[in-house]
């Protein structure tokens, strides 16, 4: 397998966003015939590369070149990488939930005749692709009706549609259950057999360890290295310590903890998804949290830590089943956010822009948008309260603004941060819970983000930290749970934190023999 | 910071959207201006500006109220509808079971309220959007409003007339105006001068800088001189002409409804819930309860507005609030209002709604046909909220362009969400100022 | 410095009050000249040139448009300036319009109204800045300030329908019973009402001995009354009508009564669609398209009711009121529109079918070629 030749070169690939080098000298070579796993933390680059490689940031923008089939290529945009064979399924399916099978598949690429869309030919050769894939549907069944394994291999007939020669699969199965994902992974077996190429993106170490041929580790948007599956004998942990090793410089303040006793407990904790009603996104959880203690979860995306804070954020996620939340020592029962707000939670969205600010608002209305109680008489609102308020998080959290009538949408996303931190803080929670709180924020901010978390903790408030950097959380945290799949799989000290172990917990659903 | 940018950035206020409403204002004076030569001075005649208050209060209570709808991110199709409902519930409740007009006004906001509740249930808590909702009330009490009045055109006693044609009485010495009038306007230039001295006395206390003296001054000068000069129109007009009771019940919602979205709890729930109504709910918002109360005063103001429509047309008929959801829309998007929600100010909505009474009446006194006058309140329209978004579109660019120019080349900023390539975007636009 | 703002802000304040101190209080609104304060026009007479406001209600009738040419054109001849306007935009806008005009000082309003009973409070406003009104065809209800009513005689208009349409059905069936359908116009238009009675009043007496018999016995004016004059709201009822009632083929239609000539039409056009021959339909108006059809004999009859000797009328009203005189009326006790009997002027309308259509129409320069 070895001796095939080169497929795929990219070349000292570099790609700068404002302020941001994603790529940085990244070098990718595919064989034909093969399966080359790209493996790398969340953010080390692996989807900006993916999209360098399929023309959604089109030739000019990077820098580097792309040899492929031997010549170098130029693409525009993504339907030129298309014709040239390279299709990418992305993790969010590009299905149209109220069309057929047939329809989608040959979405915005209908066999015509005569100007008209030739239905018959469609369903036809859209009968075959079926097989192909193994998808035994009848082709006019609506996308919406069909589960999401299903949807998947529409979107590979989809690709199959287009002549693919190279097959890109960004997180296939992070969607899918262990059924669905060993068909999809048996029907990538089966490609290779037929000669087709295919790159998959994926968290699930033990999925890469089965599969592929060789896998490149992305780390900070530098290749890290090459390696050859069968020839090294590769095992997940391997790949781990490629993917996580980093040494920890002192990028966290210094800090002695000075922890209390348990205060929030969350026993049997279970809840739905939204809409599917088979999918469980928590399985009876349980955690506590001590007064003073900085508590970090680990997961890999999509493992369910988010959907777990919201659901006990006032049940703001899926649907609740069971499970128990003891604060002092008191059963407490939070059906809404406003509860929440009222027994002292705090919870900082991962998703700033999207669910954390009102983007219209100005910094003094956007801090004290969580407790207008606070500063409100008879409703209304005290607005030299409420400008003081905001004078005082500006300067205590060093908002870089120059004043507090600046609207939120011009600061930075560091500053953003601080002002979604001075909203929460300003509801005096005991207990606050930052999802991913430095996303998208430089170095120099991060520092003063963790500086913050430190001095809430001296504050006697437990604070829980999901994030996705294990450098983060071992840095940071007194303590971390793993999370995989909805489940917590371990419950680690700082001083037995390591990421090789983090890692295993966060990939196996074996849970830790805990002492 | 040029004299003029310091001139808009505290003459009225100091946020980004008050620049809008500051164009906005200049515009009115404008089209004011224009009509005003063009007329030969009828259009600040003393009758003249009484009518036109009387002629557009209604439309401007409507538009109070949809401005708080599209904040929280709606829209009502039905207010003329629900107008013309009550209206003929009303009429008919004095006309056939002699109810006295002060229990009729009541029973007529009661009435409102219902529908709005009706409304905002589905709304809020079925999660309708209400732009099907209000289409379906649309209809709905446009037939409730021709089925109870047989399509019938029924007359209104005349002490109900009063909320919608009276007057102020005359009373005290002949000093050759409405004394009331002047006296209203004298409460008005004693509250301006209050509350501007208060505003800047609260911004000292807190240790904020205010707005330079001799811009206080200006704004104060020019606010009382309009005041001062309003009133002496309004108080100058034919003997038993004053302020319009309309126009006083209009200014009393005005004041009302501002201070509430302004500085209540509940007002900046509006503003949230339209906002990011995501964001809200996770701050703790009653999203529901936000939406509910939201179309409730709606339908609400929309009953008033069309009591004061029968009063003034002396009967209620099967025609009434045609296409007034219209004007109180555009009322409020050429004062400034977000289509997609969260912003936009009482204010702004009152100056919109007045721009296009302006137009409307300085055209009919030039004597233009009511299809030109259509054709050119389409294209003010279409061209103030088109320059909005032109402007809205310039400034999200300086805006990152402001926040990249300090920190070029040291700090990184985080990448901007926004999809669009660069190359279509213009690479450079000036900042005001 | 606050001084200085606080003494500007006073010098500007009195500066204003000089400014505007000739207040115009106590005279009439009239921005141009200040002609007679009272408020019975017809006392003084005015200038020659004033100006005349005509306020109609839409341009989505032939005789309304006639009616706004023939005034511009007739008061321009007289030596008025005119204001002409339609409301298109419904009461409100007609409420305003003239609001307008009286801000422009209209020594006489015109008002063909779109809702009769919602204009009081503009009338009023009008008649106390000094202005004389006329209802121009429809009658201002519930309010005492209007002046004169001028008008064809409605209630004859009604009479002349219900008369051609029993002459029109025994004409193409020499023997009863007759089936018929009743329309009336719109609910909210005081004419409606008067057409219809005026109909009844001859088709009642047929009715009851039986000699005429409505075929889906909807016979209350409410049941019959056409929302707004619209034709597609008069077809929709036909189309009911024909569904409900003559679909089994056990009546056959025979005559409609029709209020106006675009009803009419709806009317036949319903009765085409549904494949059945044209009844004897009747109008009014005079419009071109239903003067064909009647030609083509398919309408049955309309009326003349030549807007031109109206304008013509109104406009000679206008004139005795600009000399001082008190205008002309032939009527003086039966229109009362709720608060007053107004005195009005009536003209005698004809009733014209295919055989008197030519001598009808002679004089018309648009409709007579369509008699040859």
């Amino acid at each position: 397998m070895s001796e095939a030749p080169v497929l795929l070169e990219m070349r000292s690939i570099t790609k700068e966003f404002p302020g941001v080098k994603a790529l940085s000298d990244v070098n990718l070579a595919v064989r034909a015939g093969e399966i080359h796993a790209i493996c790398g933390e969340n953010g080390a680059g692996k989807s900006t590369l993916m999209k360098v490689l399929s023309g959604v940031y089109p030739y000019g923008s990077y820098a580097g070149e792309i040899v492929y089939q031997g010549q170098e290529v130029r693409f525009s945009d993504i339907r030129a990488s298309e014709r040239a064979g390279i299709v990418i399924i992305h993790q969010e399916l590009a299905l149209v939930p109220g069309m057929s099978i047939t329809e989608n598949i040959f979405l915005g690429n209908e066999p015509r005749r005569l100007g008209r869309i030739d239905w018959k030919s469609a369903n036809r050769k859209a009968a075959e692709l079926m097989k192909l894939v193994g998808l035994n549907e009848d082709p006019d069944t609506l996308i919406k009706d069909i589960g999401v394994g299903k949807q998947q291999l529409v979107e590979i007939a989809k690709a199959f549609a287009k002549d693919v020669k190279l097959l890109i699969l960004d997180e296939p199965t992070a969607a899918l259950n262990e059924n669905d994902s060993q068909h999809l992974l048996n029907l990538l077996r089966g490609f290779r057999e037929r000669g087709i190429t295919s790159i998959m993106i994926s968290h699930k170490l033990n999925e890469i360890e089965q599969i592929a041929d060789s896998i490149t580790i992305i780390r900070d948007g530098r290749t890290i290295e090459t390696l050859d599956v069968k020839g090294q004998g590769i095992n997940e942990d391997r790949i781990v310590r490629g993917m996580v090793g980093r040494e920890l410089s002192s990028r966290f303040p210094d800090h002695t903890p000075n922890i209390g006793e348990v205060f929030f407990e969350v026993s049997d904790w279970w809840v739905r998804h939204p809409v599917s009603a088979e999918r469980m996104v928590c399985k009876g959880s349980s955690f506590n949290v001590r007064r003073g203690e900085i508590v970090g979860f680990a997961g890999l995306m999509g493992a369910g830590r988010t959907e777990l804070a919201m659901s006990i954020f006032g049940r703001s996620y899926g649907t609740y089943l069971s499970g128990r939340i003891v604060k002092d020592g008191k059963e407490i029962e939070l059906k809404n956010v406003a509860d929440a707000i009222a027994h002292g939670l705090a919870y900082v969205s991962e998703d700033r822009k999207a669910v954390g600010l009102n983007l219209l608002d100005d910094i003094k209305t956007s801090v004290v948008a969580a407790k207008l109680s606070k500063i409100s008489k008879a409703g209304v609102v005290d607005k030299a309260k409420e400008y003081q308020a905001a004078e005082g998080y500006r300067t205590s959290l060093r908002i870089k603004t120059p004043t507090v009538d600046e609207g939120v949408v011009k600061l930075s996303g560091g500053n953003q941060q601080k002002v979604v931190l001075g909203k929460w803080m300003f509801t005096d929670p005991d207990l606050l819970i930052l999802d991913e709180p430095t996303r998208g924020i430089d170095v120099g901010a991060k520092y003063e983000i963790y500086g913050i978390i430190q001095r809430l903790a001296d504050q006697g408030k437990g604070v829980i930290v999901i994030s996705s950097e294990l450098p983060e959380l071992i840095g940071l945290c007194d303590r971390i749970y793993t999370v995989f799949e909805g489940t917590i799989t371990g419950s680690i000290e700082r001083r037995d934190a390591d990421p090789e172990t983090l890692m295993k917990l966060m990939t196996s659903t074996k849970k830790m023999q805990m002492s | 910071m040029s004299r003029f940018a310091e001139l808009r950035k505290h003459l009225f206020g100091g946020t980004t959207s008050n620049a809008r409403q500051f164009g906005m204002i200049f515009t009115l004076v404008g089209i004011v201006a224009l009509f005003e030569i063009l007329t030969n001075g009828l259009t600040l005649n003393s009758g003249n500006l009484i009518t036109l208050v009387s002629q557009y209060s209604y439309i401007l209570i409507l538009a109070i109220g949809m401005l708080m709808v599209i904040v929280a991110g709606h829209i009502d199709l039905s207010v003329g509808s629900v107008a013309a409902f009550v209206g003929i519930v009303v009429a008919k409740s004095m006309h056939t079971y002699h109810l006295p007009w002060p229990a009729a006004i009541l029973l007529g906001l009661v009435v409102g309220a219902l529908i709005g509740a009706w409304q905002g249930f589905w709304v809020a808590y079925v999660g309708v959007p209400a732009f099907i909702v209000t289409l379906a009330g649309m209809m709905l009490f446009r037939g409730g409003n021709q089925a109870i009045g047989n399509a019938e055109t029924i007359a209104v006693p005349q002490g109900f007339r009063n909320i919608g044609a009276g007057y102020l009485w005359e009373v005290g010495p002949d000093t050759g105006y409405n004394n009331l009038t002047l006296l209203l306007g004298l409460l008005a230039c004693a509250a301006v001068v209050v509350r501007e001295w208060r505003a800047r006395k609260t911004r000292q206390d807190l240790g904020a800088e205010p707005a330079p003296l001799w811009v206080s001054g200006l704004r104060l000068a020019i606010i009382l001189a309009v005041i001062v000069f309003a009133t002496l129109r309004f108080a100058g007009g034919r003997v038993g002409t004053s302020f319009p009771i309309s126009g006083i019940i209009l200014a009393v919602l005005v004041l009302i409804y501002s201070f509430i979205t302004r500085n209540t709890a509940g007002g900046r729930h509006i503003y949230a819930v339209g906002g990011n109504s995501r964001a809200a709910e996770l701050s703790g918002v009653k999203l529901r309860r936000v939406n509910f109360l939201v179309m409730v005063n709606m339908s609400a103001l929309a009953a008033l507005a069309g009591m004061i429509f029968i009063a003034r047309a002396s009967a209620s008929g099967p025609q009434d609030g045609l296409n007034w959801e219209l004007d109180a829309i555009s009322a409020v998007f050429i004062g400034g209002a977000a289509v997609s929600g969260g912003l936009g100010t009482i204010s702004g909505s009152i100056v919109g709604g007045l721009v296009m009474a302006v137009l409307n009446n300085g055209l009919q006194l030039l004597g233009v046909g009511s299809d030109q006058v259509q054709i050119i309140k389409g294209l003010v329209l279409l061209l103030a909220v088109a320059l909005d978004v032109y402007n809205k579109r310039q400034g999200r660019f300086s805006v990152i362009d402001s926040i990249m120019r300090p920190f070029r080349g040291s700090t990184p900023i985080p990448v901007t969400p926004t999809p669009t390539p660069t190359g279509t975007e213009p690479a450079k636009t000036p900042v005001a100022g | 410095m606050r001084k200085l703002v606080v003494r500007g802000v006073a010098a500007g304040a009195i500066a204003l009050l000089a400014l505007t101190g000739c207040s115009s209080r106590n005279s009439n609104d009239s921005g141009s000249d200040s002609g007679s304060g009272s408020g019975d026009a017809a006392k003084g007479g005015f200038a020659a040139d004033s100006l005349i406001g005509v306020s109609l209600p839409t341009k989505t009738s032939e005789n309304w448009v006639l009616a706004g040419d023939l005034f511009t054109n007739g008061l321009k001849e007289a030596g008025f300036k005119s204001d002409v306007q339609y409301a298109t935009g419904g009461v409100s806008e007609q409420q305003s319009q003239i609001s307008a005009m009286v801000t422009k000082g209209a020594k006489v309003i015109v008002i063909g109204a779109i809702d009769a009973a919602q204009l009081a409070t503009q009338v009023e406003a009008a008649k106390q800045a000094g202005a004389t009104v006329i209802a121009y065809d429809r009658l201002l209800k519930n309010t005492n300030a209007v002046d004169y009513y001028v008008a064809y005689d409605n209630f004859k208009v009604g009479q002349l329908q219900g008369e051609a349409l029993l002459k029109g059905m025994k004409a193409k069936k020499p023997t009863g019973p007759y089936t018929i359908e009743l329309f009336a116009g719109s609910p909210d238009d005081n004419n409606s009402g008067v057409f219809f009675n005026g109909a009844m009043d001859v088709l009642k007496p047929e009715i009851d001995k039986g000699n005429v018999v409505v075929g889906s016995g909807q016979t209350d004016v409410k049941q019959v009354s056409t929302q707004s004059w619209k034709a597609e709201n008069a077809q929709q009822r036909m189309d009911s009508l024909m569904t409900s009632t003559y679909s089994s083929g056990a009546k056959t239609l025979d005559g409609v009564l029709s209020p106006n000539d675009t009803l009419a039409r709806a009317i036949i056009t319903s009765v085409k669609g549904a494949g059945k021959p044209v009844p004897v339909v009747t109008g009014q108006d005079s419009e071109v398209e239903s003067v064909k059809s009647i030609m083509a004999g398919e309408q049955y009859s309309t009326i003349n009711k030549d807007t031109r000797n109206l304008v013509k009328q109104t406009i000679q009203m206008v004139k005795d009121l600009q000399a001082g005189k008190k205008a002309e009326v032939n009527d003086e006790k039966s229109y009362n529109n709720g608060v007053k009997v107004v005195p009005s002027y009536l003209l005698p309308p004809v009733i014209v079918t295919k055989e008197n259509a030519a001598q009808s129409y002679a004089n018309d320069p648009k409709l007579a070629p369509l008699t040859k």
